[in-house]
């Protein structure tokens, strides 16, 4: 057995209502959806084989529409299907996608970045009273112990302009956050303790590159990382290589990423990969005021150029 | 479900197995406390062991600096392969003085002895399955050396969860490929064990001192996993015939490329092999890769024949259950779960297979 969650006694913090309430919500725009021709598919999520898994589907059919659901194994951000780099698993033409607010922010960013139109988009928000955790046992109810650390802090659990809001959000209760309190951990660390702590980590890193690929922001043709003539990053599993391939990722997601932590959700090696996505957001915050957010913008802070900008660090 | 049949073996024999094998054993016991004193005495002796132990929030095998570090009850997140196939592992180095240049191998007979502890038998049975394409047209001495220099002491199962599916591949939570010397769970803590080979014997009667010789209590129940059972000669018929087929698309156009399935299974073992430095100075290196990369199959010309990802998620599958099976007789899956635990995307191959069992 993997999962490491502790079986618990931890109360769920929804009702079974909800979830039926909303996955009857998906499957009923879905359908009229495909029924209307209105959309070339709908981007949802279907039951796995094992109880309580979920995975993406691209549902075609409004027949197929009735195997949409929502629960708390609906993990994955499915705008990752929106980009260039997974264009050949969806059909041409307007789509509609599943949203959790989470991953409205990645709309908002590839919006911004002109991956993706508005207008060929329907998007069907979820009123979403969180997800599983990595390791979860999905067994067993969403409760305290079960849900993701980035639901326990979350701010978008009811998406802003959507086409469509699927369900209605339960009363939650509040939960004590775990990310913010373990990135304060690491921020009183001196700079050589928290260099053995990310050495550490990184030393388990077996390059699948899970984190790269499931990243919706991640859609470069040509990844710097994957270069050979000449390498830019070393790609052998060694400490040095697995070091610049997570300060390269860091680095070029700064001012973009949308925090959905599905990087750190898929890892398989469990390192905390939305603790160096939090700090660099916590960087763009205090040093150019900016922050993803849910409306699109053009450009982030590292990736636009003004006349003005400081340049006192360029010695 | 018959739990112990061996449908992957009635496809045909497996290739020559590297040990001789000795069934008339007496079967001994070891206590718990023993097994870790084992572990104490082996590292004492300055023989490497690597074994499960917890690294944070997971399992990794791992050299055991004592038996306490042993850990038994969860499944390790990578596979066993790498005690034989590290993920990167330097294969030659290079260096120019003037005008000339050395190149230097690295010293093979270096490699220590080691006991590789506590691998279940969906871990225990995949090195000798990798036997075959590791000694089949060339001899790889770095895969080899390392099997000659190891013994493996495999264990019982008795917990499976939903992803688990060995039985459905034609082994068995007790099955004994690929253990040298096998342990058995038994009530109160302590473990039948029976030696299997030359190398187990040795183990054991080297260590003689901390078994017993009758056993001291019943057995635990062995796991029972949930999957279907599946019919290996009917699935590798489908696959014959349907290089070609929607399902492909329909069941894996979703994947999303990454390496994480290849890379925690015991018996992927495609690699790549990189020079890595500068052209005065370097080496090059063999790493672990995936066929699930876009890369993986790109020619220089760029042209790509597995140019969909369905494509490569296909390869996969016909790998594991028509290439290796055509050319080695075997099926190059144990069914440890870990592929189906790791997707990003959900991808179930358990499901796959009970897919093309069921409709192909």
């Amino acid at each position: 057995m993997n999962q490491t969650a502790q079986k618990t006694e931890s109360a769920p913090l929804v009702d079974e209502t909800y979830y039926a309430a909303v996955t009857e919500a998906i499957r009923a725009e879905a359908a009229r959806l495909l029924k209307e021709g209105a959309v070339a598919a709908v981007i949802g999520y279907v039951p796995g084989r094992r109880p309580g898994t979920a995975l993406p589907a691209v549902v075609t059919t409004p027949e197929r529409a009735a195997e949409l659901i929502f629960s708390p194994a609906c993990r994955n951000n499915l705008s990752l299907y929106l980009t260039k780099a997974k264009q050949d698993a969806v059909p041409k033409g307007k789509l509609a996608i599943v949203v959790k607010g989470c991953d409205l922010r990645a709309l908002a960013g590839l919006l911004g970045e002109s991956q993706i139109k508005r207008e060929n988009l329907h998007i069907i928000g979820i009123a979403c009273a969180g997800v599983f955790a990595a390791n979860a046992d999905q067994g067993l109810p969403l409760n305290e112990t079960t849900i993701a650390k980035k639901c326990r802090e979350c701010t978008v659990r009811l998406p802003a302009e959507v086409d469509f809001t699927a369900g209605a959000l339960p009363k939650l209760p509040r939960l004590t956050p775990v990310e913010a309190e373990e990135l304060a951990r690491l921020e009183a660390l001196t700079p050589a303790e928290r260099w053995a702590f990310w050495k550490e980590q990184f030393s388990r890193c077996i390059r699948c590159l899970a984190c790269r690929q499931v990243c919706p922001f991640c859609f470069c043709a040509q990844c710097l990382c994957d270069r050979n003539r000449p390498q830019a990053v070393e790609n052998s599993v060694r400490p040095a290589g697995n070091l610049s391939w997570h300060i390269v990722r860091a680095m070029h997601l700064a001012g973009r990423c949308a925090g959905c932590a599905e990087c750190e959700r898929v890892c398989p090696m469990d390192i905390p990969l939305n603790l160096l996505n939090r700090k660099m957001a916590e960087e763009l915050k205090e040093r150019f005021d900016y922050e993803a957010s849910l409306s699109p913008r053009e450009k982030g802070p590292l990736t636009s150029y003004q006349e003005d900008d400081d340049e006192s660090f360029i010695k | 479900m018959t739990v112990g049949a061996r449908r992957c073996l009635a496809l045909g024999d497996p290739p020559g197995r590297p040990y001789r094998r000795d069934n008339n054993l007496m079967p001994r016991t070891i206590t718990a406390q023993n097994l870790q004193a084992l572990i104490d005495a082996l590292v004492g002796a300055g023989i490497r062991v690597v074994g499960p132990k917890r690294v944070d929030t997971l399992c990794l095998y791992a050299p055991l600096a004592n038996g306490e570090e042993l850990e038994l009850n969860e499944q390790p997140r990578r596979s066993a392969k790498e005690a034989f196939f590290p993920p990167c592992e330097e294969i030659l180095s290079f260096e120019r003085q003037g005008a000339n240049t050395s190149v230097r191998d690295p010293d093979l007979s270096r490699l220590p002895a080691t006991v590789l502890i506590g691998l279940r038998p969906c871990d225990a049975a995949a090195p000798e399955i990798l036997d075959a394409v590791f000694s089949w047209d060339y001899q790889d001495d770095f895969f080899l050396e390392r099997r000659r220099k190891t013994t493996i002491v495999g264990i019982a199962c008795t917990r499976a969860d939903d992803a688990c599916f060995c039985t459905a591949v034609g082994l068995a939570p007790d099955c004994r490929d690929g253990s040298d010397l096998f342990l058995i769970p038994l009530e109160g803590g302590g473990y039948a064990a029976e030696a299997l080979t030359d190398k187990g014997a040795a183990l054991l009667e080297r260590h003689a001192e901390l078994f017993t010789q009758a056993e001291s209590a019943p057995r635990l129940p062995l796991a029972e996993p949930r999957a279907a059972e599946l019919d290996l000669t009917k699935i590798k018929a489908w696959l014959d015939g349907h290089f070609e087929s929607p399902f492909w698309r329909e069941i894996a156009a979703h994947c999303i490329g990454c390496g994480a399935c290849a890379f925690l299974c015991p018996a992927c073992h495609c690699f790549d092999i990189v020079d890595e430095g500068s052209e005065a100075k370097g080496c090059r290196r063999k790493s672990w890769d995936a066929c699930g990369f876009g890369k993986f199959t790109l020619h220089a010309s760029a042209h790509n024949p597995r140019d969909a990802q369905a494509n490569r998620y296909r390869n996969r599958i016909m790998h594991k259950f028509k290439y290796y099976h055509d050319k080695f007789g075997r099926t190059l899956c144990t069914g440890c779960g870990r592929c189906i635990r790791a997707c990003p995307v959900g991808i179930d191959l358990a499901a796959v297979l009970e897919d093309i069992n069921n409709n192909g």
